[in-house]
């Protein structure tokens, strides 16, 4: 069972050590790159002291041979020069490709904290691949509002990460969320198994999403799903009754949110539900973000969900993927 | 308090407004925009809880505003006791218009106005002051105010009611406009006389009148109602509505050719109210009821009318009119016809040439002078062997002069001009030309023979002289293609009194004036003979002779479509014989010199005796007057009458009392105003307030 964790139950420890950062000062600075340096050396300093030191299995090394440990992963060579028995991890394992496929929808340019979701989405977005370019994993990104706006393959080349980073500071577009093109792209381009990060308010429609999830995780590609939202859209807290503007298809409506408030609340907790129950239902990492939030919260979350799973994938199969 | 228009307390209710708009929470007007409305209904307006209106005290200025308002359009007043003259009929001036024209000699109805006239007569107070006019196309006093006023207070009434009475209604039409001007003109000259305060009661006109259709209320539209006089209308009502009347409609003269047994065509037109359709029209004489020949048939819808043709009116038969059955009144239904006879007219002619030689002018003067439906001209030729006689000039107004006059001919012409007669003298040569002009006194003692190169045209033409004038329009004023090959050239500088009328291309004179004692001789310096010029075949021959004969008095003006009440003139020119006029009922009016024949005064066939020429004309009925169905009473109030109210119930009357004296008491305090005043200040306190509470803290 993967972990539907929420960022709400915020590791004690991370927060006792002062490293998290505030996301409204993070979000002051301009340069998406520097942001993500900020938010991946944080974490690090924080993860040092972190009781979850050496979770990350993704490095490429050695490590000696304990009993238990499944000798078909024995460094025989090694053994040879040494005498002393390790454990070889595989390239494979450690080479992971992973595309974070971004939602870029206008709905994604709302915000009432002075950053938009966008904003926020796109520094998560860069601070894994970040996070995960220094692990020396390959890293692609897809954008897409109502239809794909920029693609980068998955790759771990000097320079790759200051184009990902100039297509993530692309600017919201597009009149809708249109969920399905990119999950299929995805699905349709990247041949190899790997991972796929979508970053996405989820704001549309739920009829084609299990559909093209399951596509995506029968591809034997590792899914996760970071929702991310203002709070203000979590409790409908808007100051005064008015007409609103839909962002995405322009419609107008007079909404007293004080009136209006039950109806919404309990129609946006049912979506998101949905998500969740599709998420649970095909073993896809679900986690919520509000955008007043730190970040590394976030990336903490991808890091125990990756633990977990790896927990899971040794003690069900005895092997790795 | 009380108020004049308390309905308008009404629009007080308006004050629900404001209370509600504070009640509606305020809305901003902007749109902001969120990032997905999927999850959300629109929301209807809410309106918040009575304990937590805001700005109560925006809410009470406004709401005192309205409220304000509706109180001043309730216009209040403080009642209080008030004088009121108790007798409105106090020294009341009334002028009594009884209509006496001709749609009231229908059945019973001069009876119904005298009847009615006779009963405001009576209710007349002792302080009132009345006077009585009856009208037609004019106005006739029968009693005026002094009269009613020195008359013995008993005997007012009866007095100018017999006066009335002995009164009858005339054969004219009907001028109410001008009738009531006439009303209000003696009115205001009755009130400019009063000194007395006696008389400062309402003035009032009472109408007595059929108010037939066609009567005339034009003239009020130019006139201004004085304030303070009143129109009480008495309408009397016909008792038989059915009426038809019939006019003869004049042949237009260049119309088509009708058969030789068409007669005049007749327009019966049948008035509004009538209840038939159909009607009769044939010829009568005299006094016998039976109609000569057949009857025309006339369908004539009511309020419409329709043009029947007649058959030849009967020849031989004398006194002859239309008479028109099938209606129920009688007085419109005669129309007088009188069958024009062409008119003599002699022109004396002086020349000694046959009327066959074409080229001589007299062949081509008969021809011009076609007999005609209405002339017949006569050219009485005189050659040079039989000068003309004296008696010859007595008979005609108009000669023309061909040869040069022998003997005694000149001095008896000249005489024939001083007294108004017209030669027009055709220089056939000069020495012709010299002869002729001893006649104008030496104008031009001599004439010669002009050198002609070609031809020569009429250069230069006075289009104001009535001989011209007929060709004035540019369409008519091409001379140009008259030549004339030879002229006898005159020299006028002796005659300063001479009118050159047209002139050569070079300046020579071609048709002199020389107006001599009370008549003129038209001197032409060519002949219209082709051996002079192509004038005689040219199409201004004819039209020029016209004028000329016309001119000299020759042809008598056509008398027609005389109306009872017009004036006829007859033909005044200097010289003319004396006019007497015999009447139908057989009575002779002698006409002064000049004077025209007013005393119309009755439909019928009038015989004009002018010297020893006699000249028959119809006068018939105004048209107007078949027009019996009433016209609506509002009409007069359009042209700006002021109409009086019916009779009330004396409820009516109190409640009306009641209200003018409310009226009265709110003019004189006219608390409105203040109230307004009020509205007003109180509205620049609200904005003032409202300004302050929305203008944002300064920070």
């Amino acid at each position: 069972m993967p972990a539907t964790t929420d960022t709400s139950e915020a590791p004690a420890t991370l927060a006792r050590a002062g490293s998290l950062i505030d996301p409204q000062a993070l979000m002051a600075i301009k340069n998406l790159e520097m942001r993500a340096k900020i938010v991946v050396q944080g974490f690090w300093n924080g993860i040092h002291r972190s009781p979850y030191h050496g979770f990350s299995v993704e490095f490429t090394e050695y490590r000696q041979y304990v009993s238990g440990d499944d000798p078909r992963y024995l460094d025989w060579k090694l053994y040879a020069r040494s005498d002393r028995a390790y454990i070889k991890k595989f390239e494979d394992e450690t080479n992971l490709r992973c595309h974070l496929v971004v939602d870029n929808s206008r709905s994604m340019g709302y915000g009432s904290l002075g950053h938009t979701k966008a904003e926020y989405a796109n520094t998560l977005a860069a601070t894994l691949a970040q996070f995960l370019f220094q692990q020396g994993d390959g890293v692609g990104a897809l954008t897409f509002d109502d239809q794909i706006r920029e693609y980068l393959p998955a790759r771990n080349r000097t320079g790759h990460l200051r184009h990902l980073m100039l297509a993530l500071e692309k600017p919201t577009g597009g009149s809708a969320t249109n969920l399905r093109l990119p999950l299929q792209r995805i699905a349709q381009i990247v041949r190899k198994r790997g991972m796929v990060i979508l970053i996405s308010d989820m704001l549309a429609p739920l009829e084609d999403l299990e559909r093209d999830l399951v596509a995506l995780t029968a591809c034997g590609h590792e899914v996760m799903l970071f929702q991310i939202f203002d709070p203000a859209e979590t409790t409908l807290s808007l100051d005064q009754s008015s007409i609103y503007l839909d962002v995405e298809t322009n419609q107008e409506l007079y909404i007293d949110p004080d009136f209006a408030r039950k109806s919404y609340l309990k129609k946006f907790n049912e979506h998101n539900e949905a998500v969740g129950a599709i998420c649970n239902k095909l073993g896809i990492g679900f986690h919520r973000c509000l955008t007043d939030q730190p970040l590394e919260l976030a990336l903490f979350d991808f890091m125990r969900d990756r633990v977990e799973r790896g927990k899971k994938a040794k003690g069900g199969t005895g092997k790795r993927k | 308090m009380s108020f004049l228009a308390p309905f308008f307390l009404l629009g007080a209710a308006a004050i629900a407004a404001p209370i509600l708009f504070h009640l509606i929470r305020r809305t901003s007007k902007e749109k902001q925009p969120f990032s997905s409305l999927m999850f959300l209904q629109p929301s209807p307006p809410r309106v918040t809880k009575r304990s937590r209106l805001e700005n109560l005290l925006l809410l009470l200025l406004r709401c005192l505003v309205l409220a304000l308002l509706a109180l001043g359009f309730a216009r209040p007043f403080i009642p209080r006791p008030v004088e009121v003259n108790n007798d409105p009929n106090a020294g009341r001036k009334i002028v009594v218009m009884v209509d006496a024209s001709a749609s009231m000699r229908r059945e019973g109805v001069w009876d119904g106005a005298v009847k009615k006239a006779q009963e405001i007569l009576n209710d007349a107070g002792r302080a009132d002051r009345v006077a009585l006019y009856t009208f037609d196309r004019v106005v006739v006093r029968h009693v005026g105010f002094e009269e009613w006023g020195q008359m013995p207070e008993a005997q007012r009434a009866g007095a100018a009611g017999e006066r009335l009475a002995a009164a009858q209604p005339s054969w004219a039409g009907t001028r109410l406009g001008n009738a009531l001007i006439s009303a209000v003109e003696a009115l205001e000259e009755a009130d400019s006389d009063d000194t007395q305060a006696q008389w400062s009661g309402p003035r009032e006109i009472v109408l007595i009148s059929d108010l037939q259709k066609g009567s005339d209320v034009d003239s009020l539209q130019a006139y201004e109602w004085p304030e303070g006089v009143t129109l009480r209308i008495e309408p009397v009502k016909a008792p038989k509505p059915t009426n038809a009347g019939i006019q003869l409609v004049a042949e237009r003269r260049d119309g088509p050719r009708q058969k030789e047994d068409a007669g005049p065509r007749v327009r019966v037109t049948n008035s509004a109210d009538s209840k038939r359709e159909q009607f009769h029209v044939g010829w009568v004489s005299g006094t016998s009821p039976d109609f000569l020949g057949g009857l025309a048939e006339a369908y004539v819808p009511p309020g419409q009318s329709r043009v029947v043709r007649l058959s030849k009116a009967p020849a031989g038969a004398k006194d002859l009119k239309v008479k028109l059955v099938g209606d129920d009144e009688e007085f419109d239904n005669i129309v007088w016809h009188v069958e024009q006879e062409p008119q003599v007219v002699p022109v004396v002619y002086l020349g000694s040439e046959k009327d066959t030689d074409l080229e001589q002018p007299l062949f081509y003067l008969n021809r011009a002078f076609q007999e005609s439906k209405l002339e017949k001209i006569e050219v009485i030729q005189r050659p040079q062997a039989t000068p003309v006689a004296q008696t010859d000039l007595d008979r005609t107004r108009f000669v023309v002069l061909a040869r040069a006059p022998v003997g005694g001919e000149a001095a008896s012409l000249k005489a024939f001009i001083e007294n108004g007669g017209t030669i027009l003298a055709t220089l056939k040569n000069a020495d012709d030309a010299a002869s002729i002009g001893t006649l104008t006194g030496g104008a031009f003692p001599k004439a010669e023979e002009a050198d002609v190169k070609q031809y020569a045209m009429l250069g230069e033409i006075d289009f104001e002289h009535p001989l011209f004038a007929p060709f004035a329009d540019p369409r008519f004023s091409d001379f140009t293609k008259i030549r004339f090959w030879k002229y006898r050239k005159l020299d006028l500088d002796a005659a300063p009194a001479a009118r050159i009328v047209a002139r050569f291309d070079n300046g020579d004179p071609a048709i002199a004036e020389f107006p001599i004692g009370k008549g003129t001789l038209i001197a032409l310096t060519s002949g219209w003979q082709p051996s002079d010029s192509v004038l005689a075949r040219s199409s201004k021959f004819v039209p020029l002779l016209y004028a000329l004969l016309e001119n000299s008095g020759a042809i008598r003006s056509i008398i027609s479509r005389v109306q009872v009440g017009d004036e006829v003139g007859f033909d005044g020119a200097p010289g003319a014989p004396a006019v007497s006029v015999t009447k139908p009922d057989g009575t002779t009016v002698q006409l002064e010199e000049g004077a025209k024949f007013a005393a119309t005064d009755q439909p019928g066939v009038y015989t004009a005796k002018i010297g020893e020429a006699r000249q028959t004309f119809a006068v018939n009925l105004a048209a107007g007057e078949s027009r019996t169905a009433p016209i609506p009473v509002e009409e007069l109030e359009v042209h700006g009458a002021t109409l009086t109210a019916p009779e009330l119930t004396p409820e009516q009357t109190e409640a009306k009392k009641r209200l003018m004296l409310k009226s009265q008491l709110e003019s004189q305090q006219k608390l409105w105003r203040w109230l307004v005043v009020a509205a007003l200040l109180v509205l620049i306190v609200e904005s003032f307030v409202a300004g302050k509470l929305t203008r944002p803290a300064v920070e």
